[in-house]
């Protein structure tokens, strides 16, 4: 089966930037993106999973997987979007089977 | 005097105290004691449906009156002001930066429905009648104090702001005011008020008689939370921490004052001292978070949860009481 290059990026970020992050991917040209609520782990901000009451201590895991511009592009403008909060931004090569969709 | 510590233990020894503090200490030790996401949501949406539909059949039995017009009005007022006085507060005796003293201010504007929700019962326990619509003054106090916030913090960061960013963004105004914990307060409010005693028999199998012990059952997941705060303690420093204590005795009397000028009964001054005494730790941190991201959160959670919450729900709340039937007292 024929496949076709991409882009992966994965944004873990806290939950009160997640909707900024969200419009700045769609803004970008991504066709669409993954989200995975409550996700916990350990950064340099110590253990983050107090996901309970208040959610300012829990994260998202964002997915987007894009043509290998707009990933550059989406990978720049979460840098000012980031500061102040927490994030971890990452992007790795993938193959995807529907070329048109992304 | 005696009178007063014997209110104070007896509000140590009621189920609600002794569960939060079995959750502090099980959260302290890092029991793996938890519950689940949706049930500790499901517990806060109960209380606030059933909390605001009470209101609303007090409101509803009692009639709007002049002085009903007049607390609403000044309830947005304190929660406006009382951030305010914690700013100054804390420039005065701590060493926070502008955008940490400013949102924890606001924090202690803003309100804390449990708190109420535990002074209701505490003084229902005690036959002690109150005003439905304190519960309309709870609602429109959750957040005034967000704006006054912002405006602490933009007074000193005018310099460097950024030009044509709105003072509150489009998200900001959703999650303040289309909260859902604001939405659900005001509805049953308004539901219980159009209902009466008639939707109060409909109701009152569900809001009446589960109440306190559902109350309970939440006070537990909160003492858990607060539990696994309480290592935070040295991060945040003394100062902070006796500001923690000292703020909602000084929110407390404003409030006290307040209901007092506007002749309130003895209950409904205890519960105005209770909001402008309690902070918030759902709405506002969340508000605060988004708009003023340079605040440490770990600061203002903590004290407002760790510090300011087990303050009021232990010793607050019979203080308020004692000093309402002091200053009530013919």
């Amino acid at each position: 089966m024929q496949l076709y290059r991409k882009k992966k990026i994965e944004i873990v970020v806290e939950a009160a930037c997640a909707p900024s992050i969200i419009a700045m991917v769609e803004a970008a040209g991504a066709t669409g993106y993954t989200t995975i609520p409550n996700v916990s782990g350990k950064g340099n901000r110590g253990v983050r999973n107090d996901a309970h009451v208040s959610d300012v201590f829990s994260n998202v895991l964002i997915i987007v997987i894009a043509a290998e511009e707009i990933a550059h592009r989406i990978v720049d403008e979460s840098q000012p979007l980031l500061k102040n909060y927490a994030g971890i931004v990452a992007v790795s090569d993938v193959e995807v089977v529907r070329d048109d969709h992304f | 005097m005696i009178e007063l510590v014997q209110i104070a233990l007896g509000n140590l020894l009621s189920p609600i105290v002794l569960f939060f503090a079995l959750g502090v200490a099980a959260g302290y030790v890092k029991s793996d004691l938890a519950f689940p996401e949706a049930i500790s949501k499901g517990l806060s949406l109960y209380l606030m449906l059933a909390i605001g539909f009470k209101g609303g059949v007090e409101l509803a039995s009692n009639g709007v009156s002049l002085t009903v017009a007049l607390a609403l009005i000044l309830a947005v007022a304190l929660s406006f002001a009382v951030p305010f006085v914690a700013y100054a507060i804390l420039r005065a005796t701590t060493r926070v930066d502008t955008p940490n003293a400013a949102a924890i201010a606001a924090h202690y504007g803003s309100v804390s429905v449990v708190t109420f929700v535990a002074a209701t019962s505490f003084l229902g326990n005690r036959s002690i009648p109150y005003e439905g619509y304190v519960i309309a003054m709870l609602a429109l106090m959750e957040t005034p104090a967000i704006i006054s916030g912002l405006l602490l913090a933009r007074r000193r960061a005018s310099k460097k702001a950024e030009k044509g960013a709105p003072f509150i963004s489009s998200q900001l105004f959703r999650q303040v005011f289309l909260c859902g914990s604001v939405v659900l307060l005001v509805g049953s409010f308004i539901i219980g008020w159009i209902t009466g005693d008639e939707g109060m028999t409909v109701m009152a199998p569900a809001v009446q008689e589960p109440f306190k012990a559902v109350l309970a059952v939440f006070l537990l997941d909160m003492g858990l939370l607060v539990g696994r705060r309480l290592g935070d303690f040295a991060k945040i420093g003394i100062p902070l921490v006796l500001f923690g204590i000292c703020m909602p005795v000084v929110g407390a009397a404003i409030g006290l004052a307040t209901a007092y000028a506007i002749g309130l009964s003895i209950g409904g001054m205890t519960l105005v001292a209770v909001l402008t005494g309690s902070a918030s730790y759902i709405v506002v941190p969340a508000a605060m978070r988004l708009s003023l991201p340079e605040a440490n959160p770990a600061i203002y959670v903590t004290l407002s949860l760790a510090v300011t919450f087990p303050f009021n729900l232990v010793i607050g709340i019979p203080l308020y009481l004692a000093a309402a039937r002091f200053i009530g007292a013919p």
